[in-house]
């Protein structure tokens, strides 16, 4: 296995991706532009963890496959592993990145607390902005997971760049 | 000798099965391995007692009949690989090791 990618490409790839989606397909249905980005990340998860699990002795259970998610898998990607896991262990897992590799070249709104009203719509826009890119993501997490036999709901926060959390929720 | 291998998917779906004999045998074939997969569903989900063999993808002589013997691995997204061999005096290591190291890369 060994092919190499480059990193910036990536990047620049998935930030074109998201502005192709939102501005030209799908201008005005950003609801649909997010279904199908989040389409192609589980697409892209599903294969990757077929590749990533193949040495690895089976996972017991659900917990398992999450920590799997956070380490192995997610050092295979991003070569750094989540910072912190927490869970209520009733099928809810949040999984926080603190500098997330795909957001690290976004400018932070540095706007004050009490601008005019035009000021927060973009502000909300930007927010809005922001959130598309995430969706590749959590499509990745829901494919790897669903392919490792684990049907769940990914979202994600992002409350202040460049950390941002993920949260898994297993279906019953 | 190496008679037929069979990838099935996670829903026992095959995803190929090809036979490496003459076309009178490929049916009979297709029923071992199809037996076969009743018995990897069996491994999994009534594990001996025995902890170590629990996870291993590698889960070894499926079932021996009057003239092949079975072996089985299956991975961590269930795509379960059967081979099916004449060979009786091939040792589970033998088979564990040249054939089911390279046979999963080659998929992804």
């Amino acid at each position: 296995m060994g092919r190499e990618v480059s990193e910036s490409c990536i990047d620049s790839l998935l930030t074109e991706v998201v502005s192709t989606y939102c501005n030209r397909f799908y201008a005005n249905k950003p609801e649909l532009a997010a279904r199908r980005i989040e389409a192609i990340g589980y697409q892209v998860g599903h294969q990757l963890s077929e590749r990533y699990t193949m040495e690895r002795p089976r996972f017991s259970d659900h917990l398992e496959a999450i920590k799997f998610i956070c380490k192995d898998f997610w050092f295979e990607l991003f070569k750094k592993q989540i910072d912190n896991l927490k869970t209520n262990h009733r099928g809810t897992f949040v999984l926080q990145d603190n500098r997330f590799c795909w957001l690290t070249r976004m400018s932070i709104d540095q706007s004050p607390e009490n601008g005019t009203s035009e000021e927060l719509s973009i502000m909300a826009d930007n927010k809005a902005m922001q959130s598309m890119h995430l969706y590749f993501p959590c499509g990745i997490i829901r494919g790897a997971l669903s392919n490792l036999g684990i049907p769940c709901a990914v979202s994600a926060d992002i409350s202040n760049l460049p950390a941002c959390s993920f949260v898994i929720r297993i279906k019953a | 000798m190496i008679v037929c291998v069979a990838v099935v998917g996670h829903q026992n779906n095959p995803l190929y099965i090809q036979s490496f004999t003459d076309a009178d045998d490929a049916l009979k074939l297709h029923h071992i391995v199809h037996c076969s997969l009743d018995v990897v569903d069996e491994r999994v989900n009534n594990p001996k007692k025995s902890g170590p063999t629990l996870n291993e993808t590698f889960l070894g002589l499926l079932y021996p009949t009057e003239n092949y013997k079975v072996y089985g691995y299956l991975t961590n997204t269930k795509v379960k690989f059967i081979l099916v061999t004449t060979d009786l005096d091939v040792r589970d290591a033998d088979v564990r090791n040249v054939i089911f190291q390279e046979v999963p890369c080659c998929i992804c």
